[in-house]
């Protein structure tokens, strides 16, 4: 069954990929990131034996990950922090919403998540009457122009200067200029505001360290870091899969995640926080809480088949290199997800049924799976997805007797040539009648947006045979 | 409210044990394989890192010379008060160093927004990607993220090779259960979300500047 998020995928594909100036903005964006990644991989002795490394690892978290999660959360209790686990989004989104309405919170300073994004978090807390402010940069301009990020790492990569610079001189007012410089002071300016007023800062997790019993945030920018310290309570939210064994872990996977993010060495600041204010620490908020979100992760670890899935640690290397995502754009997947690992992981987050067409958005060229730093299958991962769909989920009576059908001509040669036979003579007259891309012509989906098919005089298995003098 | 052993607890634990009754296939362990190139100078590779991430290295031969050069540092600062770690070494120096300036130490709170600087000392430096990493022991958590410009004093026996051996030593040495906070800076803060273009200073220091002692 087509669903409405099928159909809109599919509108909003055929305008983005007409779009030119919306494809020159990405492919000049994703060049910058190809150029730098090669830099960031040059740093490494064995890539290769990185990923490898890295797959293990989180195998390794995965196959313990019951055993993991109490030891981080052990860790961080005894630090004085608490930890929630939740269900799913409106669990995770009412406590979190409670918690601020109880403590008196009524301005929160959010570093990027995009688990936060998963949950619909701003909705909840708008509703709970309490602001909430993006402060990472990219995230903090798709907030003022309300939409979603546009990319996992790149919220704002769709944009120009120019087009940050109206959105900042409407919304900022102090500023009129689209000097780069000049827009990050003003959302400085802005944003050391909310810091220094806020009551709460939300993060997200990049890693949560079981041995250590603290949660790692990967920043550029450091608006985590002020976001972490400043306000008097510190809510951190995570899927359970974010688990690594051991602090010494870290040494592998913040450069891989540097380099497959952005292509750096490593990033500007990597935090560590397992509790809130220590005795004799000089300053740090008085509450530290992790929430730890299942939303169908759980589910995704009992399918033997994809629960490496959940390996992901979210560095956005295979949006990049998918040449689908490149196309079409981030916005057009209409899912927190986008890009190949959203394509694979929505249908088990958000259900089968209505996402079962992302596993369609690919080509199957394999070129995420190459880009994986984690070693996902993601494009095997793509195609199982469409098993599950033929399986489980609605699909079309169309397509239900025509795959019958195909496979009873396919049994046969003699069905085989009889079929190609009539596929020709249709061609040509279709063709001679000027009825190319009508409901009569078999390749009319073709037909769309290419120049008619000639129709072959004769068959490939003629060709082969008169080459072959069999015939 | 906020009761830690939420029923979701529970419920979220069982499904992950049903969930791996069969196990995934652990990957045969990777040969231990060189990942990273060795680091062989740990000093010429920690300043050609910090050469590369935009800090400013600088090694003097004693804690006069770091002094004076920390003033010279700040006599080009617009005026304000500064952040100082309240460390012995840094008390004792303090006078030297300190250009006039006034210096809101760190046991008397956390830093103001209007510091023009903030001095502190670190739990390790690391050649492989030049970079600091301090702990909320070092001035607090906003002591290396709130002032315009960070400057760290270290001596030449916190050098480490590499990632690795860093966050070994923060360990086995305790700093990690001793402290809510670490982090590894690298650089100042920056962001290149408009364009892909670097500009530097997004929301921490645009200034991180290493005085190395060799003594």
């Amino acid at each position: 069954m087509s669903t409405a998020a099928a159909r809109e995928f599919l509108r909003s594909a055929a305008k983005k990929s007409a779009d030119l100036n919306h494809r020159q903005i990405i492919r000049r964006s994703i060049d910058h990131y190809n150029a730098a990644v090669v830099r960031g991989r040059a740093t490494f002795a064995d890539w290769e034996a990185a990923r490898e490394r890295c797959h293990e690892i989180k195998q390794e978290a995965l196959n313990n990950l019951e055993r993991y999660l109490l030891e981080f959360e052990q860790g961080v209790k005894e630090r004085g922090g608490q930890v929630f686990w939740a269900e799913n989004s409106a669990e995770a989104s009412q406590y979190i919403t409670n918690l601020a309405v109880s403590r008196g919170v009524r301005k929160v300073v959010k570093s990027k998540s995009m688990v936060a994004e998963e949950m619909h978090l701003s909705a909840a807390l708008e509703k709970a009457g309490i602001e909430d402010i993006d402060t990472d940069l990219g995230e903090f301009i798709v907030q003022l122009r309300k939409e979603p990020p546009y990319h996992i790492v790149t919220p704002a990569m769709h944009l120009t200067r120019k087009d940050i610079a109206i959105l900042f001189k409407e919304k900022l007012g102090d500023v009129d200029t689209d000097e780069p410089q000049e827009l990050v002071a003003a959302a400085r300016r802005a944003l050391r505001k909310a810091f220094f007023s806020a009551e709460m800062g939300i993060s997200g997790a990049n890693f949560l360290v079981a041995d250590a019993g603290m949660i790692a945030i990967t920043t550029n920018e450091g608006n985590d870091r002020l976001g972490t310290s400043l306000p008097r309570i510190h809510v951190a939210i995570a899927g359970i899969e974010k688990i690594v064994p051991r602090l010494q872990d870290l040494a592998l996977f913040w450069p891989v995640l540097a380099s497959a993010g952005t292509g750096q060495t490593i990033t500007c600041y990597n935090t560590l926080i397992g509790g809130p204010r220590g005795l004799g620490e000089v300053d740090g908020p008085e509450e530290f809480h992790v929430v730890l979100l299942d939303n169908g992760r759980s589910e995704l670890l009992a399918d033997r088949e994809q629960r490496e899935v959940l390996s992901c640690i979210r560095c956005g290397a295979c949006l990049n290199a998918c040449p689908v995502y490149r196309t079409v754009g981030g916005h057009t997947y209409g899912t927190t997800y986008s890009g190949p690992i959203g394509s694979v992981l929505t249908p088990h987050l958000r259900g089968l049924n209505e996402f079962q067409h992302l596993s369609y958005a690919s080509s199957l060229c394999g070129a995420c799976t190459d880009a994986c730093p984690v070693k996902i299958d993601l494009h095997h991962h793509l195609l199982e997805n469409r098993r599950e769909a033929v399986r489980h989920a609605d699909r079309p009576l169309s397509e239900r007797v025509g795959f019958k059908i195909w496979s009873w001509t396919m049994e046969s040669p003699k069905r085989f040539a009889m079929a190609g036979w009539l596929a020709r003579a249709a061609l040509r007259v279709v063709n001679a009648a000027h009825l190319d891309g009508s409901i009569l012509d078999p390749a009319r989906s073709w037909a769309k947006n290419h120049a008619p098919l000639p129709a072959p005089k004769k068959s490939f298995r003629e060709l082969w045979g008169k080459a072959n003098g069999t015939n | 409210m906020a009761q830690t052993d939420n029923a979701s607890r529970q419920r979220i634990l069982a499904r992950i044990r049903t969930a791996l009754r069969e196990r995934m296939v652990q990957p045969a362990p990777v040969p231990e394989k060189l990942i990273f190139p060795r680091v062989v100078d740990a000093l010429d590779r920690f300043q050609k890192e910090c050469a590369i991430n935009i800090t400013e290295c600088v090694v003097t031969s004693d804690l006069h010379a770091r002094a004076a050069g920390i003033k010279g540092i700040l006599a080009s600062l617009p005026a304000g008060d500064i952040f100082v770690q309240d460390s012995p070494e840094l008390r004792r120096t303090a006078t030297e160093f300190a250009d006039g300036r006034e210096i809101r130490w760190s046991s008397e709170g956390p830093p103001l927004e209007s510091s023009q600087a903030t001095i502190t000392e670190c739990e390790a430096l690391v050649a492989q990607t030049g970079s600091v990493l301090v702990s909320a022991g070092c001035g607090g958590r906003g002591a290396s993220i709130v002032a315009p410009v960070h400057i760290v004093v270290a001596t030449i026996d916190q050098l480490v090779p590499d990632l690795d051996a860093a966050l070994a030593r923060v360990q086995s040495r305790g700093t990690v259960s001793a402290n809510s906070y670490l982090c590894l800076i690298t650089g100042s803060s920056r962001t290149a979300d408009i364009e892909k273009i670097l500009v530097m200073g997004a929301h921490g220091p645009r200034r991180l500047i290493i005085f190395l002692s060799q003594s």
